[in-house]
């Protein structure tokens, strides 16, 4: 391997670091103490190290997720540090009826969602590159097994919310979807049935039976 | 660990890969003879006795020892001034264990302040990608899963503990899905028929339940969400424990924090408190690589014993045997045990097998560290490996790509085809098996304290088996929390200090023994955090060594 140090700009901090680096990788190497936008750090699923980024020569600016993101020359990245939107939409899952009025449910909990613009902010803001639009679609159509489908890789990283301007929260949206259409369809029969054994005394565990070797 | 790095070019190894019929070595030795001589655990630097404190006199790996017996990261600075706050439940971190404690101790009606060094959910828990056991399966029993955890777990584990455990498995796997969360079917079944069961290693049943390969990430995107939505719940995110308070009596009545956003203290004061902290991947014990989150510092472990509890086997850890070893800038990252379920070899340098690929992890991991050792391993850019043939397994399943999406990932990062090229893997550190004693409410021998998830031990001995860490963080978080929501005194206005950090420091003086450094260390040392600085404290001239 070469000795060979790329430099960019993380945060207005101008650092050098080699070119095997994740963003996350060199942002270290930047000396500031690193208390957040870091999770997993490299697997991709934690959602919480999304960044903006522009490349030299680019005039466009992309997200990314800056552990899984490779640095290059002249690249400028800036965190976006999570945040709590003001607005929550509050639901129960225990609490939402039983899955006939679903569309009603949705309506009532995201009113928001009818409204989408179609300006495909989500769309461009996703670093997973997800579909969010039409997932925001399928949810207000009430295809929730769609709906599942297309938001079942989201991180929950939030860019997408920031994003909208209709205060839709689409990933939020999208999980809904996929809460409920667990909570209210799935109902395996062999987990039902282990349950009525150990419920009713006929499956249990004797600590002193095991058969193993010991040592 | 040798730092001495031979073995098989790359490309030559490579090539022998592919003109392999892969025999089997047939020179393992046996197994307690090849954890003896190969695993980290046994090295001559793994283990020192405790000499202070409420393990004292026994075992604990070095570079932990010297985070329980550090100066206190808050030696000199001025509670007086602390921001304060009451609550009925503190639960330190959010990860899965944090997260099933406190929406069951807000279920039983108490007021929970949940603190969070990171956001909630940055955590192992959203890392899980192999699935969480749960023996639902025909043949299968609770009899079954518990003798498979004991017995993986080197009949160590506490037994009523795993009793417990794999009683909860069913219940467990059915307040999830309550919650939302998503599993996969049986092929060919709807959602009224099966769930899909995983085979995982030293195990002698498929009971591994999942979603996808990334389960995890849908545990815990449902959990923190319902975390969320629960108004009984305030969360400070980015707010880490520093150090527990205890009243006159020895019992925990809260914690202090740190708000990194306001850069002060902050007093949380409790009935009780539940310890949530996860695990110590990121203190890279020995040099090796990990693939935990950046947040698993052991920080749960230095505040516990601080305040007199017990631990039990922490000089136990888990080496998972398939971390990438290269390209550098990943190493140590996970693949999932359910590509080596899915029927992937390991192949050294010379083209061959040289062990079953579905002992227990720390069998397999032990075996790979033997060859790399043996100057059999595959060596590429000064990274030292062994073949997970996932050509081999591709040709002859086309398919499987689909079901491992998590490998299809790693891969891509690592800028190759699996279909084409194999990966080269080593052991990375994975997972604290031991941790804070409890009980089976979670409670620990510091009355008012109560642990669940990665920071506790007794659950899985000296090595635990795929799947049983996400059961684990859900039974014992469920009932720790609702343990912590039904005890504790009421908050009285006289409230808790942190005296018993100071009656810790002076046992260690009367031994002679001279701390270093300062814990808990919060993040890794690349993370450059120094609390005096981040807060503006300028350090005390005259503080006392
Ligand atoms: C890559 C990977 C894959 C895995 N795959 C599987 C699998 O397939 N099946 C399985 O069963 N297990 C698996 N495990 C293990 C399992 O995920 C973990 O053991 C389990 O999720 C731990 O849960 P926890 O809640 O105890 O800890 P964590 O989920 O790690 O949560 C602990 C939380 O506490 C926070 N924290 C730490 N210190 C402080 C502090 N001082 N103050 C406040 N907060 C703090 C952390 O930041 C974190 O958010 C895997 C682990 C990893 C790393
Ligand atoms: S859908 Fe939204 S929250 Fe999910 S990954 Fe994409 S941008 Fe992030
Ligand atoms: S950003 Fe909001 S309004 Fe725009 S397309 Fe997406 S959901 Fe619709
Ligand atoms: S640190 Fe988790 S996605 Fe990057």
């Amino acid at each position: 391997m070469s000795n060979e140090l790329y430099k960019l700009v993380i945060d207005g901090h101008e650092v050098e670091a080699s070119p095997e680096s994740s963003i996350i990788q060199a942002y270290a190497r930047a000396g500031n103490a690193i208390t957040a936008n870091v999770g997993c750090m490299g697997q991709g699923v934690c959602g919480s190290c999304r960044c903006l980024i522009r490349k030299e020569g680019e005039r466009e600016v992309t997200t990314a997720l800056a552990c899984e993101t490779k640095i290059e020359p002249g690249m400028q990245v800036s965190f976006v540090d999570y945040f709590m939107p003001e607005h929550v939409h509050y639901y129960d899952v225990d609490e939402v009826g039983d899955g006939w009025n679903w569309l009603d449910d949705t309506a009532r909990i995201f009113p928001e969602a009818s409204h989408c613009r179609h300006c495909s902010g989500c769309d461009r803001s996703c670093p997973k590159g997800l579909h969010v639009q039409d997932g925001v679609a399928q949810v207000v159509a009430g295809d929730f097994v769609a709906a599942a489908a297309t938001f079942d890789e989201c991180v929950m990283c939030n860019l997408c919310t920031l994003a909208c301007p209709e205060n839709i929260r689409p990933n939020h949206l999208g999980l809904f979807a996929r809460r409920m259409k667990a909570a209210r369809t799935l109902r395996p029969i062999d987990l039902m049935r282990r349950l009525q054994q150990i419920d009713n005394g006929a499956m249990s565990v004797d600590i002193h039976a095991t058969a193993g070797e010991a040592h | 660990m040798n730092t001495e790095r031979q073995g098989v070019d790359y490309a030559q190894a490579l090539q022998t890969l592919r003109t392999s019929a892969l025999e089997m070595r047939n020179d393992l030795p046996a197994k307690e003879i090849l954890l003896q001589d190969y695993h980290p655990d046994y090295g001559a630097d793994a283990r020192i006795t405790l000499p202070v404190g409420a393990n004292a006199g026994e075992f604990c790996h070095p570079d932990l020892a010297k985070l329980l017996l550090s100066r206190p990261l808050i030696d000199d600075f001025n509670l007086a001034g602390a921001l304060q706050m009451n609550t009925d439940v503190l639960i330190i971190g959010g990860g899965g264990a944090g997260a099933a404690a406190a929406l069951t101790a807000a279920e039983a009606g108490a007021d929970v302040v949940m603190a969070n060094k990171l956001r909630i959910g940055d955590s192992n828990t959203v890392m899980a990608e192999g699935g969480i056991q749960a023996a639902v399966g025909e043949e299968d029993s609770l009899q079954r899963h518990f003798e498979d955890t004991v017995k993986g777990g080197h009949h160590a584990a506490d037994k009523a503990l795993v009793a417990q455990m794999v009683t909860d498995g069913p219940a467990a796997i059915r307040w999830l899905i309550g919650l939302g969360m998503n599993f996969d079917l049986a092929a060919g079944s709807d959602n009224n028929g099966r769930l899909q069961r995983k085979r995982a290693g030293g195990t002698t049943t498929p009971r591994v339940l999942c979603y996808r390969d990334f389960t995890g990430l849908e545990m815990m995107r449902v959990l923190r969400e319902a975390v969320e939505l629960e108004r009984n719940i305030t969360q400070l995110n980015r707010c880490p424990a520093i150090e527990l308070l205890s009243d006159e009596h020895g019992r925990c009545v809260g914690a202090v924090l740190y708000d990194l956003e306001r850069r002060k203290l902050l007093m949380v004061h409790a009935k009780s408190v539940v310890l949530a902290t996860g695990g110590s991947g990121r203190l890279h014990l020995q040099d090796f690589a990990t693939s935990n989150h950046y947040g698993a510092t052991a920080d749960g472990l230095v505040m516990a014993y601080r305040m007199g509890a017990k631990l039990r086997d922490v000089d136990s850890f888990q080496y998972h045997p398939t971390g990438v070893a290269h390209p550098p800038h990943l190493a140590g990252a996970l693949i999932s045990e359910a590509v080596r379920s899915a029927g992937t070899h390991l192949v050294n340098g010379l083209g061959e097998r040289f062990v079953d690929e579905l002992q227990p992890r720390d069998v397999v991991a032990a075996a790979i560290l033997r060859e790399c050792a043996e100057g059999r391993g595959v060596l590429r850019d000064g990274q030292v490996g062994v073949f997970l043939d996932t050509p081999r397994l591709i040709a002859k399943d086309p398919d499987v790509l689909k079901r491992l999406v998590s490998l299809a990932h790693v891969a891509h990062k690592c800028g190759i085809n699996p279909a084409e090229e194999p990966l080269l893997i080593h052991p990375t550190l994975h997972y604290q098996n031991g941790g804070m004693l409890i009980d089976g409410n979670g409670q620990s021998t510091v009355p008012g304290l109560y642990g669940a998830g990665e920071v506790t031990g007794g659950i899985h001995g000296r090595n635990r088996l795929m799947g049983n860490a996400l059961l684990d963080i859900i039974s014992f978080g469920r009932r720790a929390g609702e343990a912590a929501a039904q005890t504790g005194l009421p908050l009285k206005k006289a409230r808790g200090g942190i005296s018993h950090v100071y009656k810790l420091q002076r046992e260690l003086t009367r031994a002679g023994i001279q701390s270093e450094g300062k814990a808990p260390v919060l993040y890794p040392d690349y993370g450059r955090f120094d609390l005096r600085e981040h807060a503006g404290i300028q350090e005390n001239a005259h503080a006392k060594a």
